[in-house]
């Protein structure tokens, strides 16, 4: 059921609107003339909503980066006075956060639980709490290599304010608001025309919408997402592991790449005053001294056991704790792997490996 | 050479130890910079960095430093040292170096890997020595370039061409604070993506970055240029991953790889597939 029906001019001075407010950031097309296509989209602030690329494939980087950024300060002390003085930094800078996908809408869901379960990040919870998402639905698969299908992250009905859906050619929109506050900021009432209630036939419009969009997306694994747990569990000791690793170069691209990848690590940086501060950036597990402990002990000196264990994570181990998906199946550690190691590829060996093992005698 | 390590860990060894263990309590440390064979760009470099120089000033006294002053002075507690031992006098005045620091730094990819001084150790040196002395080649002896590590011992290493400020100034901070340093243990592509910077391999381009070790903050990459490797290859692992990759993924050939590993000298021979 839709909300509302908004035309592409009014969504734009809608967007504008917010702007008064918050702080825009969405995706922006870039030329890249050396690229096949001969464009990317990235996740940059905009002053205005005609700069955003409302129409996207995907964006080369998550929108993690809005929530986690790659380095942010904890805390800054300083030693004026010949007094130890130490504060929290919280950024509640407003952000309207415009052209989410369903599956970074999952992976920002994922991203909520783990820093709110447990210890409470403050941090991560201030911009969170200061967050607008816009989420806009893929009509078909962004691009191909994506598996949001198998993971069933190719659509969603919560994590946003409002989710937008591209009816049809002359770029309307169908409305479905989650909040108070998409509510409030699409109200028919402040419309000059532009936005309106849903009759018969948009409702009609956005079934079929949902019908060639369930035959766009195809499955990619040969098992569904629930059977994932059940095969990493038995793929523990596969030698894919080891043969795969062969290639990787422990660079952690497919790690920072992901939208779902929230591990950070922590350092104090000082300066010549005696001052300075903690400063919080991304990590990933498959860099080699993640594991790394005091006295020189690696829990995961090789590369196979790194990769194995990123595997794990993303298809078994966070959901086992989150009840969240580890993997929602966008393909950016693909795209980003430049050994062309494949996380959906080795899934599939991985289940290959275990059907044959269970027709075995 | 940078150490290149397999799988285990660089935690022990010379740089995990607080750069300034060995400076006395409460003294301002002397410091110099000496170059040898190179372009002197690194000690421009720290010359350049002009907005925390003066404080820098202000917590150590500087005392021999041909690029900045004409004072000398040779009892010295750390010494930077850029450029690469490619002369016997370069030699001689390395090991003296060696006796005057207490701490002794090679700063650039010149000092620490050989640089781009190392192109002439393929060549006949009767040839390279003929087409740059001329007919006074012989007043002046040469011999292969090589890192200030081949020679005496180096108590630590700031790669990069040129040096990073930002990593000097960090070790700066360590030494007047008496905390450890250490180089990232990650390659390039870890700052590409912390930057958000496109993927040089998205544009077609064959980058050393995935090998390479990190601390540059991807500079080149940032700017549209595939990384050459003047911080020096990572580990050993990174740069058999990238001989195989190469072969089976991009079909380059060995031979291509190396040429490109050779610009800075981070190419080590041992740890090819």
């Amino acid at each position: 059921m839709l909300d509302g029906i908004i035309s592409h001019q009014e969504l734009l001075r809608r967007i504008d609107a917010l702007r008064v407010e918050r702080r825009l950031i969405g995706p922006v097309a870039r030329v890249e003339p050396e690229c096949m296509p001969p464009v990317r989209y990235f996740y940059q602030p905009v002053e205005r909503a005609d700069e955003l690329a409302l129409d996207f494939t995907y964006c080369v980087q998550s929108p993690k980066a809005v929530l986690l950024p790659p380095a942010e300060p904890l805390l800054r002390f300083d030693r004026e006075s010949g007094k130890f003085r130490a504060g929290p930094v919280i950024d509640h800078t407003p952000t309207a956060l415009i052209g989410v996908h369903p599956c970074d809408v999952h992976a920002i869901e994922l991203l909520d639980a783990v820093f709110s379960n447990g210890n409470a990040d403050g941090h991560y919870l201030a911009r969170r709490r200061s967050l607008f998402i816009v989420a806009v639905d893929c009509p078909e698969p962004c691009t191909e290599g994506v598996f949001c299908r198998d993971m069933e992250t190719h659509e969603t009905d919560r994590g946003f304010d409002v989710i937008l859906y591209r009816l049809d050619a002359d770029r309307r929109y169908g409305v479905v608001f989650a909040s108070d506050a998409g509510r409030a900021w699409l109200n028919p009432s402040l419309s000059s025309g532009g936005m309106r209630t849903p009759n018969s036939d948009d409702e009609r419009t956005f079934i079929r919408y949902r019908q060639n969009k369930e035959r766009a997306f195809e499955p990619r694994l040969p098992m569904p997402r629930r059977e994932l747990p059940e095969m990493m569990a038995r793929s523990y000791d596969s030698l894919l592991w080891e043969a795969t690793a062969q290639r990787c170069y422990s660079c952690g691209s497919c790690n920072l790449a992901c939208p779902t990848c929230y591990c950070f690590d922590i350092r104090d940086e000082n300066e010549l005053n005696g001052g300075g501060c903690r400063l919080r950036e991304w990590d990933a597990c498959m860099a080699r001294d993640f594991a790394l402990v005091a006295g020189g002990h690696n829990f995961r000196a090789k590369p196979g056991q790194r990769l194995r264990h990123r595997l794990y994570r993303k298809a078994a181990w966070i959901e086992a704790q989150t009840g969240l998906h580890g993997c929602v199946g966008c393909a950016r550690c693909d795209r980003a792997c430049t050994a062309k190691i494949s996380i959906v590829e080795m899934l599939g060996q991985l289940a290959e490996e275990v059907q044959h093992a269970g027709t075995r005698p | 050479m940078i150490p290149v390590f397999d799988t285990s860990c660089p935690v022990a060894g010379r740089s995990g130890e607080p750069v300034g263990a060995k400076l006395a309590a409460g003294t301002r440390p002397r410091i110099a910079i000496f170059s040898l064979t190179g372009c002197e760009g690194c000690s421009l470099a720290i010359l350049e960095l002009e907005n925390e120089l003066l404080d820098v000033l202000g917590a150590v006294d500087i005392v021999n430093f041909r690029e900045g002053m004409s004072e000398r002075d040779w009892n010295i507690d750390i010494g930077f040292v850029d450029g690469a031992v490619s002369t016997p006098h370069d030699e001689a005045q390395l090991r003296r170096l060696r006796e005057c620091c207490k701490t002794l730094v090679a700063i650039g990819s010149c000092a620490c890997l050989g640089g781009v001084n190392t192109l002439k150790n393929a060549q006949p040196q009767n040839e390279y020595r003929g087409y740059v002395y001329g007919e006074a080649a012989r007043h002046f002896p040469t011999a292969d370039a090589r890192p200030l590590s081949a020679f005496v011992p180096i108590d630590h290493e700031l790669p990069g061409c040129p040096l990073v400020r930002e990593e000097f100034l960090r070790f700066v901070k360590c030494l007047l604070g008496g905390r450890p340093f250490r180089l990232p243990s990650y390659p390039v592509c870890v700052e590409c993506k912390r930057r958000g910077n496109l993927c040089s391999y998205e544009r077609g381009q064959i980058c050393l970055g995935p090998l390479t070790r990190g601390g540059c903050d991807a500079i080149c990459p940032s700017y549209g240029r595939a990384c050459d490797g003047c911080r020096g290859v990572v580990s050993n692992e990174a740069l058999k991953a990238f001989g195989r990759n190469m072969r089976t993924q991009y079909d380059v050939s060995l031979s291509d790889v190396l040429e490109r590993l050779r610009l800075f000298g981070a190419f080590q021979e041992s740890a090819l597939p």
